[in-house]
């Protein structure tokens, strides 16, 4: 009987159609919406993410997310590292510094110093060059995907910045003498790596200079308690990686607008697609009553004609499914080379899956209480 | 057939691609472990500080009392020097030609007085005496001239009379005249003037000695046994005195090596006397020191940045504790080099 089920759904090739397409979209719209915004919030900790071999990140306490340049004494580096339970801790810089770059043009840069004896805190993968070029004498090195183009240089000069090229900061020559590779983050300015005292030789004469500690613990400490402890400082507040990331996307997300402007646009899309979903198959329903009620003056039970509609409801929600992600999938795919933030953790689908299912079955069982009530008569008018 | 399964297709097709890009967003990149590994505390509770390795002797920044310009150098960087050793020499070309004037003046001085000691000169006593011996003579005939006249009684008229007596006074007292003036030859210098003759050869000696003096401030030395460490004077350039930003020269003892250990002062409290400690080398964890306390500075300073920079940034207070330790033994134990200046985490095990 299930058959004839499947028979009715696709004997009409453009109703079928039309109906697989519905599903398809509302899911496209859930799935591909809801993975850009989840693309944007993963991203603003993309860079706590891929940096902190730590597993406490020390920094003012009124530090709100990744640029918020709010800097400690360097005795507090002396301090967290007399805490117990710190194995080790490293500090880091990281400014704003006007980079003039060779062509002549003027570009803000993210500065980031590395602690001079360890390279703790480097980015995650070098493309060219090594790490320890970084002792080097007025060395930084730079995102390998950075892209800064070099455009007031003549048309045919014309180029990206790349290794070996010799950029001023703060007035500072330095040299390229490496990449690295590293996801793309939500923040713009490029980034230049270099050890933490050239870092502070560069930057203009300030008392503090100390943005980040990274702090190793001891095995088998407590991250919370000697979070705890370190916090008793005073001034200074310990954050692990995850809980300094979720800090920054909540911030971000919050005070940019972004959370309010792109969760109208998740919620509308939601919405559209349930609407889409739901009454393409309620028509579906609607148009194919003349067929149930004809079963139903054969003789064909209630139970058996729920039965073979909550058959279509599966196949055709499954069907639209598959093929939304999929399309969702695609354009991650497509559009991620030029910076489209695209990221679809399993929850996405899952929560897709449910939202779609769900408006197929809401739809179903509304047009099943039509069928149910259905008299079989309705076939001979 | 086909239509029948182009859509089941496409959306199996889909749901591939679906779990593909979950996978591949599941995917995290590792962060980069530090390089070097950095300094684990070898103590249960402790307090961590930035070291700066000195000489034990701290480091001694070698200044000249006299400025000019070094004429020559004694010494080349990495020496061993012995107390009392020449370091450098600063022109004193001026001061060589005092020398020779202060020399000649104390010779002209000490002839003078020689001359004055070898008084009376053998020529000048003779004609002094025949002078006497003559005036003596005269007196001898003016004597017999009155004895005779007198014998004659009244026949002598009294004006004959009274120009014998006078004559022979005049010839007595010419003779003593002559007898005086052999005497005071006889006896040589005056005893004052020769005073006089050895107070110029000493105010000369004098003279002398200051220029020496003088001179010797050219050449300056070491006050200590030590090891030169830096040299910023070469030959032909200028040396100022006072305090400088770039020491003259730097000496020291390195064979024993301080450690000066900035504090928080928010965790003096926390080092007691005579804690134990242990510093690491900056880049290479693995070779550490460990350290005899030597002394806490009772006096709590604003914290000097060690970027290099000009410009201090003071950030600060610190407590500064020095330690020591044998810089042969820690070439021993690693087989590296620890050097006056370098930087070390230090942890000193506290409360």
């Amino acid at each position: 009987m299930n058959l004839v089920a499947l028979k009715m759904l696709v004997g009409d090739r453009m109703k079928y159609f039309a109906l697989i397409a519905g599903v398809a979209f509302a899911s496209l719209l859930i799935t591909q919406q809801a993975s850009i915004f989840t693309g944007y919030a993963l991203r603003t900790g993309a860079w706590i993410r891929e940096t902190g071999y730590a597993d406490l990140w020390v920094m003012d306490e009124q530090v709100e997310h990744t640029v918020d340049i709010k800097r400690m004494g360097d005795m507090t580096l002396s301090r967290v590292r007399g805490v117990e339970g710190v194995a080790w801790a490293s500090p880091m810089y990281y400014g704003f510094l006007n980079v003039v770059l060779p062509d002549g043009s003027r570009q803000n840069f993210r500065i980031i110093g590395i602690d001079d004896a360890t390279l703790s805190g480097a980015p995650p993968k070098m493309v060219e060059g090594q790490y320890s070029d970084l002792r080097r004498d007025r060395a930084v090195i730079m995102n390998h995907a950075a892209n800064v183009m070099l455009d007031r240089f003549p048309a045919e000069a014309r180029r990206y910045l790349r290794v070996g090229d010799r950029v001023s900061v703060n007035d500072n020559e330095v040299e390229i003498v490496g990449s690295y590779s590293a996801g793309p983050e939500f923040f713009w300015e490029p980034i230049f790596y270099t050890t933490y005292s050239r870092a502070i030789f560069m930057s203009p004469t300030e008392r503090k200079n100390l943005q980040y500690i990274l702090v190793k613990l001891r095995e088998g400490e407590d991250a919370r308690m000697v979070a705890d402890r370190i916090n008793a400082l005073g001034g200074v507040r310990a954050m692990t990686g995850r809980e300094f990331e979720n800090q920054t996307m909540w911030w971000i997300l919050v005070q940019t607008g972004i959370l309010v402007n792109f969760g109208i646009t998740i919620a509308l899309g939601f919405v559209i697609g349930m609407l889409v979903a739901g009454q393409t198959f309620y028509t579906f329903i609607l148009d194919n009553l003349r067929n149930f009620g004809a079963l139903k003056a054969m003789g064909v039970g209630n139970g058996r004609i729920v039965m073979m509609m909550a058959t279509q409801v599966v196949v055709v929600a499954l069907l639209g499914y598959g093929i939304g992600v999929g399309l969702a999938s695609l354009t991650g795919a497509a559009f991620s080379g030029v910076g489209l933030a695209f990221q679809m953790p399993w929850q996405i689908p899952a929560g897709g899956l449910v939202a779609v299912g769900g408006v197929c079955m809401v739809a179903g069982i509304l047009s099943m209480m039509k069928v149910m009530r259905l008299e079989p008569g309705v076939v001979f008018r | 057939m086909v239509r029948k399964i182009i859509i089941p297709l496409l959306s199996v097709l889909g749901l591939t691609a679906a779990i593909y890009t979950v996978r591949a967003s599941n995917k995290t990149v590792t962060p980069q472990p530090p390089i070097a590994p950095p300094a684990v505390a070898p103590f249960e509770r402790y307090v961590a500080g930035a070291g700066l390795v000195e000489a034990s002797t701290e480091n001694i920044a070698v200044g000249t009392l006299v400025p000019g310009v070094v004429t020559e150098l004694y010494v080349r960087i990495g020496d061993r020097v012995k107390k009392g050793d020449a370091l450098f020499k600063i022109d004193a070309r001026d001061l060589d030609a005092e020398l020779l004037v202060a020399r000649a003046s104390l010779e002209s001085a000490v002839k003078q007085l020689e001359r004055l000691r070898q008084a009376p000169r053998a020529e000048d006593v003779p004609p002094v005496e025949a002078r006497m011996r003559a005036a003596e003579a005269l007196r001898s005939n003016r004597q017999r001239e009155f004895d005779r006249l007198s014998s004659l009684g009244t026949t002598v008229s009294r004006d004959e009379m009274d120009r014998a007596l006078w004559t022979l006074r005049q010839a007595e007292a010419e003779a003593e005249a002559a007898r005086a003036e052999l005497d005071r030859v006889k006896a040589g210098t005056w005893q004052p003037d020769l005073d006089v003759a050895i107070a110029v050869v000493a105010g000369a000696q004098a003279q002398l000695d200051a220029v020496q003096v003088e001179l010797d401030r050219r050449t300056v030395r070491s006050k200590i046994d030590g090891v030169v460490m830096q040299v910023k004077i070469r030959e032909g350039e200028y040396a100022s005195t006072g305090p400088l930003q770039q020491p003259l020269m730097l000496l020291g003892e390195t064979e024993t090596l301080h450690v000066r250990v900035d504090i928080d002062e928010n965790d003096a409290w926390r080092v007691k006397d005579g804690a134990a400690a242990r510093a690491f080398v900056r880049g290479n964890s693995e070779l550490d020191a460990a350290l005899t306390f030597v002394r806490i500075e009772p006096y709590i300073i604003p914290k000097r940045s060690l970027t290099g920079e000009s410009s201090e940034r003071v950030d600060t207070r610190v407590l500064q504790v020095i330690y020591a330790f044998r810089a042969a033994d820690f070439e021993k134990a690693h087989g590296a080099k620890v050097y006056a200046g370098q930087q070390m985490d230090v942890f000193v095990e506290s409360r």
